[in-house]
């Protein structure tokens, strides 16, 4: 016998349950267009005042605030420039003072709400592809500086904003406001305390790390529903890294001493951001090289030192991870002309000409491989793409030669890149996963057409 | 990112690689070490060229005890993309009158014919020779005979019409040995067989592991594509 519903009782039960929808929806709508309530600050004696300009100049360094709001070959801070998202691009917006099409309308308050809360000028929320939930940390007194400079400091600039490239529905706003007010961080809640910290340099740097430095948008992994896991320290996951940013993994940024910073002195961290590269490493791929360009570098020496002194003060992420124990009997072998493997034949005949055998490379000129965080992370991506497609060092004042590695694509196939780059995670003592070669065809097929070997020219053996 | 082209550093490094495998560039190498098989069809030559080619090839440097020869190593082939350069055009030389046929070798070409032409005319006149001298091409001689008719042809006592046979034969034998010993992204030196067989290590790159050590390089050829020999 089959069973029925008597239909009644369905029908009220339908009823009741559109209504609930219903309510629920409402509910959902009013949290999401419920405003704000932001508390206003204090305006300065006077906004133009030089060393005000100057230091919200500075901070705009800091905080790297050009690397989204100018396009390449565009005007200073014009915005314009595309974020890619997979529902369609972001344009980022002209934040110089012209009236019209910039900023220059904008109160302390206005300017204050969108860049530490993420709400346009119209309450309208901002896509989080600006880093509001960093900001969030800077001081009222930083707030001010930074609207004495944009306000005072730059050149305006008469040009429209772009719109979305998102289709209706998805580009409607009020989601973005659900998304804020659940995952985003309320300033006040987070107003910089640097008495948690040990010393005033240790405060300065992670004060610099979770604000302006926004380092954490890149290094920190982020949930499912994309909020970054932790905004400080008191997160075991903060600066974990292993985020694919533009195809490079951010690397893990805390004490782990294989494919974090562990091994780094505060001395590597100081010339990394300053210029790139240190006696053991190199930034690769455009994400790191364009922090280091557009706003590391330009940091005063006590505030490197002060950022390299707090990343030293975060304990490695819990648990096993990729290992590091210095061995030198690959170098041995492969000095004495051994070569038993696919891996050692292919990094003696295409990387031990600039990193050399004993994998330790020739200091600031070619990078070592043997314990080096890029090796070694557990999501061997950026390890993949440099092979493929090569990289070149970011130029800086201090370190002008991009010097380069060339990209192998077009003469490895995808088994020979999976296995050198599994012979480079675990030779010289490296201990890290191998990488698959389904990987390696993923990035190839994300990569432009130069890195694309040929069948001929992939000599699988 | 501001308007500066060092910020560029992707599509900088692109150009800093093509300038980085100069030997590549340079040549005009296809970026595949392609090794078609010996019975690959040429594009430039007849059949009946291309047996002549073969079969003179194989006598210049034979298959020995000490390892394949030049038609094992895809000499012919070699020859025959040499055949679509600029090079074989005479592109790359002064191709003008006067042309001083005894003039000393250091003033360079004083031929009208191009590479081509002396490869199309010589072979028709050498199994022109051969035919009138011993009743086949030379394809189809025994190897005794192919060098008897070679001698010939290297010391001039062969006349040709219209390409001097020692001409014909010194540009033959030249390029049947760069075919042996350019890199396998050519087309010859098919297995790296010619740098095995002299000991040359190819484009390693870095020997830094073996100076004032005093052993002998252990490690077999490796070409600009990256096979191994
Ligand atoms: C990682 C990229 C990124 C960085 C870094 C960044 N922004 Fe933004 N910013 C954006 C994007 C994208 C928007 C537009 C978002 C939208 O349309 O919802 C935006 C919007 C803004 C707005 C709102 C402008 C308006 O038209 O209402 C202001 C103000 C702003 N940013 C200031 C700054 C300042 C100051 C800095 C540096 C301290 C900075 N931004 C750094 C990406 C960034
Ligand atoms: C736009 C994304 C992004 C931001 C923002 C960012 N990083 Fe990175 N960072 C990366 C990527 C990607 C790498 C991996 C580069 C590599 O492996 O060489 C990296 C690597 C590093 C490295 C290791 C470099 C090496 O030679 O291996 C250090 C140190 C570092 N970042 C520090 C920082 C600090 C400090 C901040 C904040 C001031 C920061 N990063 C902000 C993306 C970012
Ligand atoms: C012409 C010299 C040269 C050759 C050959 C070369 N590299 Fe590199 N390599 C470099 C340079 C220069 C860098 C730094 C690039 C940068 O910072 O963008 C580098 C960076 C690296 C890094 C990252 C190091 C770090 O600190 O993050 C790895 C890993 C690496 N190379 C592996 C290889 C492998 C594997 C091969 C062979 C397939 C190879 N390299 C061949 C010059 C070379």
């Amino acid at each position: 016998m089959k069973r029925r519903w008597p239909l009644q009782r369905l029908k009220r039960l339908l009823i009741g349950l559109v209504v609930l929808g219903a309510l629920g929806f409402l509910a959902v709508l009013g949290y999401a267009f419920w405003p704000t309530h932001t508390r206003a600050i204090a305006a300065p004696a006077s906004a133009a005042d030089a060393a005000l300009i100057e230091r919200g100049r500075y901070l705009a360094l800091a905080g790297d605030c050009t690397a989204c709001h100018t396009a390449p070959g565009g005007k200073p801070f014009a915005g314009g420039l595309a974020l890619a998202s997979p529902i369609g691009a972001i344009y980022s917006t002209n934040i110089t003072p012209d009236r019209r099409t910039g900023i220059g309308g904008y109160s302390l308050d206005q300017f204050d709400r969108a860049l530490r809360h993420g709400i346009r000028a119209d309450g309208a929320s901002l896509y989080p592809a600006m880093p509001f939930p960093s900001y969030a940390r800077l001081t009222d007194e930083d707030v001010r500086a930074l609207y004495a400079y944009f306000l005072h400091g730059v050149v305006p600039v008469a040009q429209a904003d772009r719109s979305p490239d998102i289709p209706w529905p998805l580009s409607m706003r009020w989601p973005l406001a659900l998304w804020r007010k659940t995952f985003a961080p309320s300033p006040d809640a987070v107003a910089f305390d640097p008495k948690r910290y040990p010393d005033e340099r240790v405060a300065r740097g992670a004060y610099l790390v979770q604000g302006a430095g926004h380092c954490g948008s890149c290094h920190t992994p982020r949930a499912l529903t994309l909020q970054e896991r932790a905004l400080d320290e008191s997160g075991a996951q903060y600066l974990a890294g292993n985020q694919i940013i533009d195809g490079w993994n951010a690397i893990n940024l805390r004490g782990n001493p294989a494919d974090g910073l562990g091994r780094w002195s505060e001395q590597d961290i100081v010339e990394t951001l300053r210029t790139g590269r240190n006696p053991h490493a190199a930034v690769v791929g455009s994400p790191m090289a364009d922090v280091t360009v557009h706003s590391m570098q330009h940091l005063a020496d006590a505030d490197l030192h002060a950022i390299a002194a707090y990343l030293k003060t975060l304990p490695p992420v819990p648990g096993a991870g990729p290992g590091f124990a210095a061995n030198d009997a690959t170098a041995k072998a492969l000095q004495a002309g051994i070569n038993d493997s696919r891996g050692a034949e292919l990094y003696v005949d295409n990387c031990a000409g600039c990193h050399r055998t004993d994998a330790k490379g020739y200091s600031r000129v070619f990078p070592a491989i043997a314990g080096n965080p890029t090796v070694l992370a557990r999501e061997p991506d950026s390890l993949v793409r440099l092979i493929l497609g090569g990289s070149s060092m970011p130029a800086t004042v201090a370190a002008p030669s991009a010097l380069g590695m060339p990209g192998f694509g077009w003469r490895l196939g995808d088994a020979e890149v999976a296995a050198l780059a599994s012979y480079l995670r675990s030779q010289w003592g490296n201990q890290a996963p191998p990488v698959a070669s389904g990987l390696v065809a993923r990035i190839r097929a994300e990569m432009p057409g130069e890195n694309h070997a040929s069948e001929e020219a992939a000599h699988a053996r | 990112m501001p308007d500066d082209p060092s910020f560029t550093s992707r599509r900088r490094f692109l150009q800093w690689s093509a300038v980085a495998v100069p030997a590549l560039a340079a040549a005009g190498a296809p970026a595949s070490g392609q090794a078609p098989s010996a019975d690959d069809r040429p594009t430039f030559f007849s059949a009946s060229e291309w047996a002549f080619l073969r079969a003179a090839a194989a006598r210049l440097i034979p298959a020995d005890a000490l390892g394949p020869g030049a038609l094992e190593a895809g000499v012919p082939e070699f020859i025959d993309r040499q055949m679509a350069t600029p090079w074989a055009e005479g592109r790359l030389w002064y191709m003008q009158g006067p042309f001083v046929p005894d003039a000393p070798p250091t003033l360079g070409w004083q031929m009208r014919l191009t590479p081509r032409d002396v490869y199309r005319l010589g072979i028709a006149a050498a199994d022109g020779w051969t035919q009138d001298r011993h009743g086949r091409v030379f394809a189809e001689l025994d190897p005794a005979a192919q060098d008897g008719v070679l001698q010939a042809f290297e010391s001039g006592k062969a006349r040709f019409e219209q390409v001097p046979a020692a001409i014909f034969f010194a540009m033959l034998l030249g390029n049947v040995r760069e075919g042996f010993f350019s890199d396998p992204v050519h087309g010859g030196n098919r297995g790296l067989a010619g740098w095995k067989l002299i000991g040359f290590p190819g484009a390693r790159a870095d020997f830094m592991d073996w100076v004032e050590r005093d052993v002998a390089y252990p490690l077999p050829p490796v070409s600009l594509s990256g096979q191994r020999g």
